[in-house]
């Protein structure tokens, strides 16, 4: 069990850390500590520190010892900080895995992931900024949360949001269960002494470490945002995939169905690091190879977190579908369900390429038509044409903002959730096994959720009890 | 003639006895004014007191020095502990009382306490004076005047008993109810919702066979209620029984939905999802063939039986049919039908949580009124209002128990804070610090501040010091007293015997001892049984019990901070048009408390917090959590 260090002061608030600079940036990131146990949580990662306002350089340390940067602690003595309470200030090396260790080790030592513009709203209710800048913490604070809300929303997509949302509705039920048990023992429905209380926390416990493996280790975090190039053979998939990294990875040749195997791409996106996988052309498949390259592409499409839906624009027939909007767009949906029969989760950007072969009658009445279609982009492969607006709508999607809380913060806030309802999970089992009384698994199970919620919203008790009459014919 | 009083208490059931008793108690000019003075004390619906989460209720009642836990014991005829082996915090007491007896408690002790005063008489109106209520009047014209006034009044308010398609006004089987008064204030700039519940049918004993019946025993020790009665302080114990409707009920109870006033679509009022009627749970849980009855003596002195689980409001005659379709009740006798109530309940987001209305100053409410149901939740709201109806008239500040505190703290804050929709009882489950609010400790978590209000006697207190004194010094006892290695009577205890020394407060984490073996092992003298049980938990369940305290701890720095009832959320920027709404709807009485209104953000929280600092500084107060 963990618990955290008391504060210092009873009536202190939470010690709060988040990234002070702009995430997924190269170079320096600075990563902000501010609360009562702010000293002895970085003294946790970077050993002794005490002197403010002096720059030490030290190795940073999980909680296991394992250095994972080296850099510059500054400690700021209350009240005279940013935020007016005691804050740390750890500048390393930029880059996800190390912004992500630092945080989670900290999280570990007892801080919390800091609320959007939580910072600020510390240092005004702690008299550090003045009238003036009164109505500018309430703008951020709003805007903040708005951001944070959406890069949520955009870290939670294809299979790790599904995988999450099964592990939460496997927490609820079987806390449906468990809490049905003790608020209702003479229902003729006691399952606290039951196998497979134990069996089925066994089994979300490893649900959540499969999750947690694939978020962690998986390319997520190290490489950005993942997007999937998907269309039909010769659609110009590849020459896409050139266009951004610029050079010939894949080969592009005019003959339908070259590229088999997916193909991935590390790149920079205006600082903004994305990995892109350019996979084989879907369509009817010739050859056991071919298949197997196109089942690839579909479970390609279905880990991204984005898949731009390349469509060779010359294999439209335009004039038959007359240029009207909406018959264009049934017609673009079609084409894609053809592609992914069932309702995948796919958040898609649609990309009319090879915009260059078009008669440039036709591609103004096309640009007319789509102007102000923030998932439809027009553009050349070939000539790099509708490029810049392509890669902002890319931005767009994956929430990336200079000044708010982006996709990374938003994927490191739910693995250190998702970490945290491990280790309550691994709790409520050894409760479990351990024969501890049923209401302590019950809390442990609690916590597990609560942390989930982080996620994906709160369960309340009032929604529980619903399930709980929904459920079970309770009433005597 | 025009009397002048502290505190008037209208009603006399669960919630009215204990707010007229503590306003007393407290020292406060109290008048109880009543319909019917021999229905003071009634039970109204089940004879039983307690169960998983009310028991609860009840110990913190009884702790603030309230009558019900006494009451049980007195009038108690069948005892179980619940959840016995599901942990400290969740274990609960549950008596099946004489209703005569209960009602006799109840009704001696009113009469007995000085400074409480009773009228017997409707209360048809109430005296308002600009924004506050200044006393009531009678049927009769009577006047009477106070500081406070409390509404207790259960389901009379315009209540109206469904039997089949039947349909008449009344209070409860055989009381009137209190329309006027309803239509009084329903003029009021109150929010009116309707709520339903129900009873099943009683059953004379006479013509029952019990044969075919399960018993079900009491426990033994029989355990009490209240931390005050004394060991011999229950009536000869008797048992429960259970059975089982089969089929056939379902069949009959199908066949005669035609006619039940729930499903003819009569009845608007919302009824709770866990007390379901019994045609509720056949149309609900169709796949289900059979669901238990509890059949319940009513008391020592009379043939009638409860059977609960059996709640309806079907045609007389189809209850007949149904309950001979039970085995053991093939040709029971009904001494009185079974039957729906709906009445008016007030939205309870207009209280404080003091249980004064906001709309008018020295005016509470407390019970079903405010849509709860059960007489432990209304005996909680009752003690309640009693304390702050006082706390009122002296003009010192109002007093609530946090959610941390009291399970009262939490049936509170979730009715101003959430509001209800159906009829709402405690579950263990809506307590987030469930873990601390044992049953077991409620003397510690309130007989200080009860004592501070005058609630308790001296011998009350000082038995509750005495056994404060005695459990801290078998802590400090167990934390220093060293047992060796190849102790042979401790090692018997234990799954595994010691190979070094170990302090008493270490080996009684082991999950195998328990504290009187381990003590008697030691050969330490036995405490009392309450004394050991408090140490055990603590030491036992450190772990988690730290845990939680050090949540509440942080929680409490943040939330503590006051909002002033007359803030105007419009003037908030950045809020969304429904948080704003919603805050303004329930007018949140601190940080805490706003964040836990449903759709509040803590992006909304924090605007608000900037929004106060802004208008001059935030008051600290103490936090509800």
């Amino acid at each position: 069990m963990k618990t955290h260090p008391e504060a210092k002061t009873p009536d202190a608030p939470e010690t709060i850390i988040a990234e002070a600079t702009p995430s997924g940036h190269a170079g320096i990131s600075v990563v902000r500590l501010s609360g009562a146990n702010a000293l002895a949580i970085a003294q946790g990662v970077v050993g002794p520190i005490s002197k403010p306002r002096h720059a030490y350089f030290r190795s940073f340390k999980t909680s296991t010892g394992d250095t994972f940067d080296q850099g510059l602690v500054l400690y700021f003595k209350a009240p005279n900080s940013f935020t007016g309470e005691d804050v740390v200030e750890f500048q390393g090396h930029g880059g996800p895995i190390v912004v992500h260790s630092l945080i989670q080790t900290c999280v570990e030592g007892g801080a919390r992931m800091a609320r959007p513009g939580e910072f600020s709203e510390r240092s005004f209710l702690n008299d550090k900024m003045d009238l003036v800048q009164l109505e500018a913490v309430a703008d951020l604070i709003a805007s903040a949360s708005e951001q944070a809300a959406k890069s949520a929303l955009g870290s939670l997509t294809g299979i790790f949001s599904k995988a999450v949302n099964a592990l939460v509705s496997a927490v609820t039920e079987l806390r449906i269960y468990i809490e049905a048990s003790i608020d209702f023992p003479e229902e003729e429905i006691d399952f606290l002494s039951e196998p497979f209380v134990l069996e089925r926390t066994t089994m979300i416990e490893a649900q959540l470490e499969e999750i947690l493996k694939q978020a962690e280790q998986g390319r997520r975090l190290q490489a950005g945002l993942s997007i999937a190039l998907v269309g039909s053979p010769n659609a110009g998939k590849s020459s896409v995939l050139n266009r951004f990294s610029g050079q010939d990875s894949a080969i592009v040749t005019a003959v339908p169905g070259t590229t088999r195997d997916v193909i991935r791409e590390q790149l920079v996106l205006d600082g903004y690091p994305i990995q892109i996988a350019d996979t084989a052309g879907i369509r009817e498949a010739a050859d056991e190879i071919e298949r197997e390259g196109i089942a690839r592409s579909y479970q390609t499409a279905l880990m991204a977190d984005l898949s731009l839906w390349i469509i060779d624009v010359t294999t439209l027939d335009l004039p038959r579908l007359n240029l009207s909007r909406n018959v264009l767009e049934r017609h673009l949906v079609a084409a894609q369900a053809a592609l992914f029969q069932d309702d995948a989760p796919i958040k898609r950007l649609i990309v009319l390429n090879k915009m260059d072969l078009l008669p440039e009658i036709m591609q103004n009445q096309l640009s007319d038509l789509l102007v102000r279609d923030a998932h439809i982009f027009m553009v050349s492969a070939k000539t790099g044409r509708g490029w810049d607006d392509l890669a902002s709508g890319i931005k767009a999607m994956a929430g990336v903002s200079e000044d708010s809380e982006s996709l990374f913060s938003a994927r490191t806030r739910h693995i250190v959730a998702l970490t945290e309802a491990a280790q309550h999970l691994a709790e409520a089992k050894n409760s479990l096994i351990t024969g501890l009384p049923g209401e302590f698994m019950a809390e442990d199970l609690k916590r597990a959720q609560v942390a989930l919620g982080e996620i994906t919203g709160q369960v309340t008790s009032d929604d529980l009890l619903g399930k709980i009459f929904s459920s079970f014919c309770i009433g005597k | 003639m025009q009397e002048t009083f502290d505190v008037i208490v209208v009603g006399g059931g669960h919630a009215g006895s204990e707010a007229a008793l503590a306003a007393a108690r407290m020292g406060a000019e109290t008048l109880l004014v009543t319909q019917n003075i021999e229905t003071l004390g009634q039970m109204s619906c089940n004879p039983a007191i307690g169960g998983i989460g009310k028991s609860h209720l009840v110990r913190e009642i009884d702790a603030l020095g309230g009558v019900m836990a006494e009451a049980a014991d007195a009038a108690g005829i069948h005892f179980r502990v619940l959840n016995a082996r599901k942990g400290p915090a969740v274990r609960a007491t549950r008596a099946q009382t004489d209703r005569q007896l209960y009602k006799q408690f109840i009704r001696a002790r009113l009469e007995n306490q000085p400074k409480l005063r009773i009228f017997q008489q409707s209360v048809d109106d109430l005296i308002v004076e600009g924004d506050r209520v200044v006393g009531v009047v009678t049927q009769m014209q009577q006047r009477f005047l106070a500081r406070s006034v409390i509404l207790t009044v259960g389901t009379f308010l315009g209540g109206v008993i469904h039997v089949g398609l039947n349909q008449e006004s009344g209070g409860r089987a055989g009381d009137s109810a209190s329309n006027r008064l309803a239509d009084r204030l329903r003029e009021l700039p109150f929010a009116v919702g309707r709520l339903k519940t129900g009873t099943p049918p009683r059953v004379d004993a006479r013509s029952v066979d019990f044969r075919t019946l399960t018993p079900q025993p009491g426990d033994q020790p029989t355990p009490k209620m209240s931390f005050w009665s004394v060991a011999g302080c229950h009536p000869e114990q008797v048992p429960c029984y259970i059975t089982h409707t089969t089929e056939k009920t379902h069949e009959i109870i199908r066949a005669g939905l035609d006619r039940s006033p729930l499903y003819s679509g009569v009845i608007d009022g919302i009824g709770p999802r866990y007390c379901p009627s019994i045609e509720d749970k056949i149309v609900r849980f169709a796949d289900k063939t059979s669901h238990q009855i509890f059949i319940e003596p009513e008391g020592l002195k009379t043939h009638e039986l409860y059977p609960n689980g059996i709640s309806t409001s079907l045609p007389y005659d189809v209850q007949v049919e149904l309950l001979r379709s039970i085995p053991g009740f093939e040709s029971a006798h009904i001494t009185r039908p079974g039957y729906a109530i709906e009445y008016d309940y007030f939205e309870p987001k207009e209280l404080k949580s003091s249980l004064e209305t906001k709309h008018l100053n020295g005016l509470f409410f407390a019970g079903q009124i405010n849509g709860t149901t059960g007489y432990e939740e209304a005996g909680a709201q009752g003690i309640l209002a009693g304390i702050n109806a006082v706390l009122q008239a002296r003009g010192d500040p109002a007093w609530s128990p946090a959610r941390s505190e009291a399970y009262i703290g939490v049936l509170v804050d979730d009715l101003i804070t959430l509001g209800t929709l159906e009829p709402y009882r405690m579950f263990t489950s809506r307590a987030e610090y469930r873990l601390i609010l044992r049953q077991d400790n409620a003397d510690q978590r309130l007989c200080t501040t009860a004592r501070r209000f005058g609630l308790l006697s001296d011998e009350q207190f000082q038995a509750f010091e005495q056994k404060q004194k005695a459990i801290e010094s078998l802590k400090v006892e167990m934390k220093s007293a060293l047992v060796f290695a190849g102790n042979a009577d401790v090692d018997a205890v234990l799954s595994e015997p010691m190979h070094k020394e170990y302090r008493l407060s270490e080996l009684i984490k082991r999950p195998e001892v328990n504290l009187p073996d381990l003590l008697a092992a030691a050969g330490r003298p036995l405490p009392e049984v309450e004394v050991s049980e408090q140490v055990e938990i603590e030491f036992k369940y450190q772990g988690y019990i730290d845990r939680q305290t050090q949540e509440i701890a942080r929680l409490k720095a943040q939330q503590g901070l006051a909002i002033p009832l007359d803030l105007d959320y419009s003037l908030i920027s950045g809020l969304s048009n429904e948080v704003r709404q919603k805050l303004a709807q329930v007018k949140p009485e601190n940080i805490g408390q706003a964040g836990r209104i449903s759709g509040v953000t803590p992006a909304a929280v924090s605007l608000l917090l900037v929004h106060l600092k802004r208008k001059g500084g935030i008051v600290k107060q103490a936090a509800t959590i």
